[in-house]
């Protein structure tokens, strides 16, 4: 069978481009003045524009990543790191511009809202648009609000927690972030408070050569669950947009967190964000993750097992094509005896797309009689892409059991075979492989995310094989 | 001369955070002067085996570093060229000894296979004194057409001794390499080898044994090239550590653009014998070819407490109990040393280690 090449697949809704209209976009660049403005423009307190340049400090004197993908065509001369689209944030949909609605309903925020979700927050470039959540949890003490309102009105919760369990030192683009950070979400569940139906947070970056820096802050308190879906989106353009996001996630004793991500950031997209969870005594924290756009992307979720008996899984796919460099992966530490956790990884190459795993596996001494299980499988789906595994494992006690196995290959000939023998065409048989590969991760999605995964898939799919 | 040296690094980084990307090993006491290496055995030499100390210069692809990979060039105080130019039914053993007067090992060593020739040859490297040697060797094997070499390196220095090895293969068609590295002395152990299979159906197989006492550190760097088709390496590495011992396994197989039908293998499980020893293993797969199979298992932990049960109810303590898990988790690589006079001493040196 033939292969067709599409250059340039029509990625529909997510490319759809708004005009470039905000209220204020500060000038490009990376300066003191320009972190004063910004802070100016959002008002902080004092703290936090004092924190903004000590970040922009250790920012300058950190150097850049010298493994994983080439970020050279990065030049922060370039990018303008806030624009404030021209609206306030609104708790009704009606109340927000027209053209910005008309995005959020055609990627089905408003809708998802309606069916299925307890809440939702929609940021537009650097500002948080809409906010909304359901009067039973608000009367249940619940909190969901943009960062900045949470800066002003909680700010006892939020200067103890924010960047505590991610500092800026970690890395450059954390320092980055700590500078420019703008928008984001922040969720308090009060002890004892089971939040069965998930919120959700979309972030969608509008305006060329700007960077997306939001701030996700969580504090599930003991006892407590929550599960937070986090979307992102933006049309393409053709020089470079970078999003340098920071998820803080609190998982106190008891308590469990899912959270979920689908990320289909634009094919021009430097998506450098960084995830990190701290987890308590018997509690639980799962990361689900999809991870289809981005021209590159480093990006490795973290959990830090500190609790006694706590727990971890990783459900994580990629999917990387023509022009791509997804450099994903997972980092966890057990630091507490009897935790665990379980990753199983999966990335799929295909039109010259590049998928890299890359993980941290790290049981220190005092994580007597824990246990760690790691799967990766990679599927390259022709010659010309590229699929690495580099995975580092450090364990320090004996009380331990680990393992790790990974994979690479092609599309079974023997499946096709059996598939083809039963009546489908060789493309759909591949095409029914593929979404097998790619079902441990789907199942674990809210429904309408496991149809837009499927979706995305069969998207990426098309000329993709024969 | 103590000299701090950054060496053997990875073929591809990952973050520095983690701290595997090369190692940097603090005073490490470097021979001003090298004298002479006088305690070398050769027993069983072959008509089909010519031996001679002429090694034409070359650079290796990987290696330790440029410290050690000079020292070999410039200051090398054994060098063996070792043709092999048809089949050998002997075993071809070369013993070095380290001793009062034998401190220092700078070694360049060649092994060249003709096509169809087939040899077993084995280097074993010891410390007859109480003394510190340091041993620094480059060991380069070319293997052609349908040649097929075993060669195994046992290394029992003692654990007051440096030991760095560099290995280099370069398999042709139908090349078949298959190396047994025993891995037991040495203050620091570290190891770099790397194979080249440009031959289609090359295949190179590398088990490796190491265990670990005291303050030991293994850093092991595996690295297999298949550019090959229908090529093949596998590698299996079996370790034990006790104390403090540390152990750094970094495993890459790299399958290279148009090898196609192409395999390889790579496990390593560290067996654990106290909770301060620490084991780190980086096995990367790294793939530019569609068509071929890659898998790597890692594991780590400590010895099943079933198991242990089983044999103590035999009526064994927990130390001997401790020994019989340790080997029989090593006896599959150990089968391959069909010498059995050097298989009881490595056996001893277990039992030894583990005392």
């Amino acid at each position: 069978m033939k292969k067709t090449n599409i250059e340039e697949i029509n990625r529909n809704i997510y490319d759809i481009k708004n005009k470039d209209e905000y209220e204020y976009k500060i000038k490009k660049g990376l300066t003191p003045e320009i972190i004063s403005e910004i802070s100016k423009q959002k008002n902080d307190p004092d703290w936090m524009r004092e924190f903004r340049l000590k970040a922009l400090d250790v920012y300058n004197s950190l150097e850049l990543p010298t493994w994983g993908p080439d970020l050279s065509e990065l030049n922060m001369d370039e990018i303008a790191t806030y624009v404030r689209p021209k609206t306030n944030l609104n708790s009704s949909w009606d109340d927000v511009p027209e053209d910005i609605k008309n995005t959020f309903e055609q990627l089905g925020i408003p809708d998802a809202e309606k069916k299925s979700l307890a809440g939702v927050g929609a940021q537009y470039d650097s500002e948080v648009v809409y906010h909304s959540m359901k009067e039973e949890l608000i009367k249940q003490g619940v909190i969901y609000t943009d960062m900045e309102t949470a800066v002003r009105e909680y700010p006892a919760m939020v200067k103890a927690h924010f960047m505590k369990c991610v500092p800026v030192y970690d890395h450059k683009f954390v320092a980055l972030h700590g500078a420019v950070w703008s928008g984001g979400s922040f969720v308090y569940v009060p002890k004892g408070v089971k939040v069965d139906i998930p919120l959700q947070s979309y972030f969608r970056l509008n305006s060329p050569e700007s960077g997306q820096f939001e701030h996700t802050l969580i504090i599930v308190d003991e006892g407590a669950s929550l599960h937070f879906i986090e979307g992102c989106s933006a049309p393409k353009y053709n020089k470079v947009n970078l999003h340098a996001g920071c998820v803080e996630l609190y998982v106190k004793d008891n308590a469990s967190l899912r959270y979920s991500t689908i990320e289909n950031w634009s094919k021009n997209m430097l998506n450098l964000n960084t995830k990190k969870a701290i987890v308590g005594k018997n509690a639980k924290m799962e990361w689900v993750s999809g991870s289809f756009g981005s021209k590159k992307s480093m990006l490795y979720p973290m959990s830090i097992l500190n609790g006694e008996g706590s727990k971890t899984e990783f459900t994580g796919i990629s999917f990387a094509g023509k022009g791509q460099n997804l450099d994903n992966g997972f980092k966890v530490v057990h630091n507490a005896p009897n935790t665990s956790s379980v990753v199983n990884a999966k990335s799929i190459s295909k039109n010259g797309g590049t998928c890299t795993y890359r993980s941290l596996v790290k049981v220190s001494e005092n994580a007597k009689n824990s246990k760690c299980s790691v799967s990766c499988e990679s599927l390259m789906l022709d010659d010309i892409s590229r699929s690495d595994t580099i995975p580092t494992n450090i364990i320090e006690t004996d009380e331990v059991e680990f393992s790790h196995e990974a994979k690479i290959g092609k599309l079974s000939d023997k499946t096709i075979f059996y598939l083809m023998s039963r009546g489908l065409s060789e493309e759909d048989a591949k095409a029914m492989i593929v979404r097998g590969f790619a079902y441990p991760i789907s199942k674990e999605l809210p429904v309408e995310y496991a149809v837009e995964m499927n979706n995305l898939i069969n998207l990426e799919l098309q000329g993709a094989i024969g | 001369m103590n000299k701090t040296i950054e060496l053997n690094e990875t073929p591809i980084r990952t973050s520095k955070n983690f701290n595997i990307n090369n190692i940097t090993l603090q005073n490490v006491p470097i021979p001003e002067h090298i004298e002479n290496f006088e305690n070398v055995t050769i027993i069983n030499e072959s008509s089909n085996i010519i031996i001679n100390n002429s090694i034409k210069p070359y650079n290796l692809s990987y290696g330790l570093g440029s410290f050690l990979e000079s020292q070999v060039k410039e200051n090398a105080n054994q060098t063996l060229n070792i043709l092999v130019n048809g089949k050998s039914n002997n075993e071809l053993i070369i013993e070095f000894d380290f001793d009062e007067d034998n401190l220092n090992l700078i070694e360049n060593i060649q092994i060249t296979a003709a096509e169809n020739a087939k040899a077993t040859i084995i280097l074993t490297y010891k410390t007859i004194e109480n003394i510190q040697a340091y041993h620094n060797s480059i060991l380069r094997v070319k293997a052609e057409n349908n040649a097929n070499l075993n060669i195994i390196v046992v290394n029992l220095l003692n654990n007051d001794s440096y030991n760095f090895i560099s290995i280099e293969n370069e398999l042709k068609e139908k090349a078949n390499v298959h190396f047994t590295m025993v891995d037991f002395g040495g203050k620091n152990s570290i190891t770099n080898y790397y194979s080249n299979l440009i031959g289609e159906e090359a295949n190179n197989s590398l088990d490796s044994i190491y265990l670990g006492a005291e303050k030991q550190l293994f850093d092991l760097n595996y690295i297999g090239e298949l550019y090959g088709k229908k090529s093949n390496m596998n590698i299996e590495v079996q370790g034990a550590l006790k104390d403090s011992a540390t152990k750094h396994f970094k495993g890459t197989i790299d399958f290279k653009k148009g090898c196609k039908k192409a395999k390889g293998n790579e496990n390593e499980s560290c067996m654990l014998l106290s909770d301060t020893a620490k084991s780190i293993a980086l096995p990367v797969l790294l793939c530019s070819e569609e068509d071929v199979e890659g898998n790597h298992a890692t594991s780590s932990g400590k010895i099943g407490e079933k198991e242990l049960f089983y044999i103590m109810s035999r009526g064994f303590e927990l130390k001997e109990a401790r020994k019989i898990m340790v080997k029989a988790k090593f006896n599959t690589i150990l089968e391959n040393i069909k010498n059995e006079e050097l298989k009881e001493e490595i056996i001893e040196q277990i039992d030894k280690k583990l005392d």
